[in-house]
């Protein structure tokens, strides 16, 4: 039993980690146009990165450790500032460009999306796990 | 084994399904969650490994010299990496409708078990209560 109540650990550490997904390529999305940060620079495009991880305190009955999965860390993307021609920002530089922040919008939406059908898909997999402990409770009766 | 038709041997065997069951629901939620790490590599219980485990720790028995055995077991799990799919770009082979899939089958596959079992109790249960 306790490898099922593991498999749902596992699921929901997914749940988890694709939320953190989401709200950073809103945050990536919100700011497609922020010129100046708190650091006066424009804002720089973040990104997660995943590990997986055994899912705490598993032990290994039937002999399977199931792997969650876990945000190892939220970078910026140091890839160069987009630019964009522009003389009246008062961001502009000599030549009258601005750099804008190295956001693309279009992958934050894929990316949106991918975390979106993964949250759905490990939705699914509690769904069907928590049903076998049902049926495996209803034995009992 | 006596009597393969047994109740303790039939109840066994059901249970032995209904853990294989378990097994690959936990396996392919582990899949799922690891949709989209890079570098990880799908898991699967392994008809291999599986058997292995079921002939025990001393693994096929030999009555002969002669006999094959069934050599020593270089890892104790019951599951290990799949091959043959389709690698992304970031080492990372995990696909959904095939995990999906799988969690699904091994749900239908436990539930088979479960009804059979829940049969098998209620007919020792009529034996208990004298048919009442």
């Amino acid at each position: 039993m306790s490898t099922l109540f593991n498999a749902i650990s596992a699921s929901a550490s997914a749940l988890d980690v694709q939320r953190a997904r989401m709200e950073v390529a809103v945050s990536n999305l919100a700011n497609a146009e922020s010129t100046r940060g708190p650091d006066g620079q424009p804002y720089r495009r973040r990104e997660v990165v995943l590990e997986s991880a055994p899912v705490n305190g598993a032990d290994r009955t039937f002999n399977v450790q199931p792997d969650g999965v876990r945000v190892a860390g939220v970078l910026e993307d140091q890839s160069p500032f987009r630019r964009r021609y522009e003389p009246s920002h008062p961001d502009a530089d000599a030549d009258g460009f601005v750099a804008m922040p190295n956001v693309d919008v279009p992958e934050e939406m894929v990316d949106m999306l991918g975390a979106a059908r993964a949250y759905q898909a490990n939705l699914t997999a509690i769904g069907l796990i928590r049903d076998t402990i049902q049926k495996a409770l209803d034995l009992g009766k | 084994m006596a009597d393969p038709f047994s109740d303790a041997a039939i109840t066994a065997a059901l249970g032995r399904q209904m853990t294989r069951a378990v097994q690959r629901q936990a396996v392919a939620a582990s899949n799922l969650a690891n949709l989209d790490t890079p570098g990880y590599r799908t898991k699967e219980v392994t008809f291999a490994a599986a058997l292995e485990d079921e002939l025990g720790a001393n693994g096929i028995v030999t009555t002969d010299a002669r006999h094959i055995g069934a050599g020593q077991a270089s890892d104790p799990s019951t599951f290990g990496e799949s091959r043959d799919l389709a690698t992304r770009r970031d080492g990372n082979n995990v696909q959904l409708d095939r995990e999906l899939l799988g969690l699904t089958r091994a749900s239908g596959d436990f539930s088979a078990a479960q009804t059979v079992l829940a049969a098998k109790f209620r007919l020792v249960r009529y034996a208990i209560n004298e048919g009442r």
